[in-house]
């Protein structure tokens, strides 16, 4: 289902590494895109799988490409070049259970820092997390239509049981979303490949190629893409990657309220977690237990106006995530002063239901 | 000058005095000019290093400055973008060291094997220029170097060597102040396909100061390592990466839609999630069979995930499947304790015992046993059926999946004709007999436990 909802989103370029439990985007993208005018090609490792889509993009195409932990650590060094030229590229990262080789067949939830912080200077790149096969293409479009339109590369963060778990999935409920192309008026072909009049603004997109030069450099560059050490511009746009992204942040920030004004407490759950989540939220109501619950489906940025009014009545905050160590737990946490906050975490098979619901009893009785 | 049209005219090159790369920018640069390819034909793709300075110096020509290494590869993925872009015709022409070409050597290797339209100027100065003098992988023996300062003892590599067996079209290698370097340089460029020049020459900053070095002694140790000097075209041309994507999808035809299937208008009597798990041997289509479950149950208007599970190799030890079915939409696609467990081998058996699938059964578990399988479960009520024997290795754990749902209202028959419809002619009859002996088997005797 990403790999559909990537090709709905107009991607026309994949280059893949085997890996699982990424593969199977890999072999769809490669059966399908021939026959949809476009090129799905095999890399000899995930570095070149990456360089590849970054240089098609470059070329003006909406490029992805798919992989798992191990990939995505060979990838960073490219991601941060795509982050720094502006170049628009998607990454699914479909988790299994590290660290290093780790469990191939076992998922987990255990790279939301290593894809969250995995640039220097902590920048912030948009990640999305979908917790079923609908929601991964609902998600994958996203990620396109952001990625596209802050010129940023992007993430879905999937996970091994979601990505490879078969399920019906009604059509007629799909959400199709209509996904820009990057911002491409040539509005200041003079003054190069990064201008722009206020450092939240997204400059315009020059394809390689094209009759207007382009110069691209993940160098230090000023607006024009000039290496430039010591020049305030140069800081401007270190200054303008970030705040472009924050000029965004809320209407990027997808989550899904479900909220009780009666509770005490609120659940808070992403992937594929919220799943047996939103089951233990059932348990617990028809038990006669009020409890809110939300989903986060962006993770980055943090959608925090969702947050703040989801926690405003709860004095009790529980965070379920299928790893050791809460690490979105560990994100919210500075969001969440006042507020006791407890981790249901586990690894090496799904946290289900009734654990979720003995967690909060556990503390709530 | 006719070079300006390429080179900025009044260009200051940032290099040391007497730096190779020097002479192979304004060799480039002619080399363009003789070649007259418009400036906006061409992007120069810089790696990291002295050599990735150069992007500076062209201000007609697209240029992407990389990463280490990398330069080769992001050139492959723009020149690959051509195949959906039906007019462009844009040369990528990449400036890399020696440093950047071993620490991207993989791509060098997959860019020559593709036949990818691109040209590689390697301007091997046997040493990391600008991070201070390191020796680097084509180093020649005994040079001494920032991090062997009592000379190389580490043979160097011959990357032409190295990638003429990786299907290079056209490789090239000449020193830096030769006359003619722009003529092999055009002469690269102007090859469709994959063209590498390794340009010998030297780092005045760090080879020369700690190497007695002069044209003559750098020609010895080149005539030592048996590097000849010269072109050669190594294939004959041969079609490139583009060309044969482009034969072999040439119509751009969609692929051929899955066969769908009618729903049934009767429907599951099911009212609550039913968790069922099939475990057997790899190879003997658990998974398949797992799946086509699924199928008909969608046939009759319910909800299903499937889950997989096999050892990391797939072809060997057990294979089994976990699978909801709901009348709702599914949410924990885990299963706490299973209602049905079909084991069609012994490879099943033991992985279910293992993963405490077993240990989960409650006392209502159907548990379906081949009757050739050793075992003996405590808890839930088991049947032993001679799949196996019966519907042969291969087809019993539909026939065990088949036999179950003739004992249980659940899911009507009609759900497997749906889903044979459906199937690839070559298939329907195998399959419409493994699930014929699946519901014999139910019905002989054994049916009476439903
Ligand atoms: C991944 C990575 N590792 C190391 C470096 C540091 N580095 C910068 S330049 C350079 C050496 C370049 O040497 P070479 O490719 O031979 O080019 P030259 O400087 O000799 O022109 C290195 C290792 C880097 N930029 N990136
Ligand atoms: S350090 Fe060496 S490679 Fe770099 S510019 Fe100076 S001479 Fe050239």
């Amino acid at each position: 289902m990403l790999a559909e909802g990537a090709l709905a989103s107009g991607c026309r370029f994949f280059a893949g590494y085997p890996i699982t439990p990424a593969s199977e985007i890999y072999e769809v993208m490669m059966r399908e895109l021939p026959g949809r005018a476009g090129l799905g090609l095999s890399a000899p490792d995930e570095i070149s799988s990456l360089c590849y889509c970054v240089g098609a993009s470059l070329r003006g195409l909406k490029a992805m490409t798919a992989t798992s932990g191990p990939g995505w650590a060979l990838m960073i060094e490219t991601v941060q070049y795509a982050l720094m030229t502006e170049t628009p590229v998607v990454i699914a990262l479909v988790q299994r259970l590290g660290p290093s080789t780790g469990g191939a067949t076992q998922g987990a939830q255990g790279d939301v820092w290593l894809a969250a912080f995995s640039t220097s200077g902590g920048y912030t790149i948009p990640v999305f997390s979908p917790s079923t096969a609908a929601e991964c293409y609902e998600l994958v479009q996203q990620a396109f239509d952001w990625s596209e339109r802050l010129r940023t590369p992007a993430l879905v963060l999937s996970d091994k049981e979601v990505g490879m778990t078969t399920e019906v999935v009604d059509d007629a409920t799909l959400e199709k979303i209509a996904v820009h192309e990057r911002p491409r008026s040539t509005r200041h072909p003079s003054r190069g490949a990064y201008a722009f009049d206020d450092p939240e603004e997204v400059p315009t997109f020059t394809e390689v190629g094209g009759d207007v030069k382009v110069t691209v450099t993940g160098s230090a560059h000023d607006q024009a893409g000039r290496l430039r050490k010591n020049s305030p511009e140069v800081l401007e746009v270190l200054q303008h990657l970030q705040r472009k992204i924050e000029a965004h942040a809320e209407e990027m920030a997808l989550a899904k309220p479900d909220l009780d004004p009666d509770a005490r407490c609120l659940l808070i759950s992403y992937g594929v977690t919220a799943r047996a989540a939103r089951q233990a939220v059932g348990m617990l109501r028809r038990e006669g237990y009020p409890i809110s619950f939300l989903q986060i489906q962006t993770l980055f940025p943090v959608p925090l106006r969702a947050l703040d009014w989801a926690v405003a009545s709860a004095p009790f905050v529980f965070v379920a995530e299928e790893n050791l160590t809460g690490q979105y737990r560990a994100v919210l946490a500075p969001h969440l002063s006042g507020k006791q906050v407890f981790g249901i975490n586990k690894i090496g098979s799904l946290i289900s239901p009734t654990e979720i619901v003995r967690a909060v009893q556990g503390v709530m009785s | 000058m006719a070079e300006s049209v390429y080179l900025a005219p009044d260009v200051q090159l940032p290099y040391c005095r007497g730096c190779g790369h020097a002479l192979v920018v304004r060799h480039l640069s002619r080399a363009l000019e003789r070649l007259g390819l418009p400036p906006r034909s061409v992007v120069l793709t810089t790696d990291i290093g002295c050599v990735g300075l150069a992007d500076s110096l062209f201000p007609y020509l697209h240029t992407v400055h990389t990463t280490h290494g990398r330069s080769t590869a992001f050139a492959t993925g723009m020149a690959l973008a051509e195949v959906t872009l039906d007019e462009h015709r844009l040369k990528p022409i990449v400036m890399v060291g020696d440093g950047g070409a071993m620490i991207g050597l993989l791509h060098l290797v997959h860019a020559a094997q593709l036949n990818v339209d691109i040209t590689v100027l390697v301007h091997n100065n046997f040493l990391f220029g600008m991070t201070g003098g390191q020796h680097s992988a084509l180093t020649p023996l005994n040079w001494v170097t920032a991090t062997t300062p009592e000379g190389n003892w580490t043979p160097p590599l011959d990357l032409l060597a190295l990638l003429r067996t990786a299907h290079a079209g056209f490789l090239a290698r000449q020193y830096a102040t030769a006359a003619d370097l722009d003529t092999t340089i055009a002469d690269a460029i102007d090859f469709p396909g994959f063209s590498l020049v390794e340009v010998v020459e030297l780092c005045t900053a760090y080879a020369t100061r700690w190497n007695r070095l002069t044209g003559k002694t750098l020609d010895e140790a080149m005539q030592r390592q048996g590097y000849r000097i010269g072109e050669f075209e190594t294939e004959q041309e041969r079609p490139t990466f583009i060309d044969l994507y482009r034969h072999e999808h040439g119509s751009h035809s969609a692929s051929e839609p899955e066969p769908q299937f009618e729903e049934v208008s009767t429907r599951a009597q099911l009212e609550k999630e039913l968790h069922l798990v099939v475990a057997g041997t790899a190879g003997e289509r658990v998974q398949s069979a797992a799946n086509l479950l699924c199928r008909a149950a969608l046939a009759v208007g319910l909800y299903s995930t499937q889950k997989n599970d096999n050892p990391v190799t797939q072809g060997t030890g057990f294979s089994l499947a976990e699978i909801c079915l709901s009348p709702q939409p599914i949410e924990y696609t885990g299963m706490e304790s299973p209602d049905v467990v079909v084991i069609a081998s012994g490879d099943g058996w033991k992985e279910l015992l293992a993963n405490g699938t077993v240990a989960r059964c409650h006392a209502g578990t159907l548990v379906l046993l081949d009757s050739e399988v050793e075992a003996s479960p405590s808890v839930g009520r088991t049947v032993r059926l001679p799949l196996r024997r019966q519907a042969n290795p291969k087809r019993a754990a539909l026939a065990g999946l088949a036999a179950w749902m003739s004992m249980t209202s659940a899911l009507p028959a009609a759900a497997w004709e749906a889903v044979l419809t459906a199937l690839p002619a070559g298939r329907q009859a195998d399959t419409a007999e493994a699930i014929q002996i699946g519901r014999r088997l139910a019905e002989s005797g054994n049916g009476a436990v439903a």
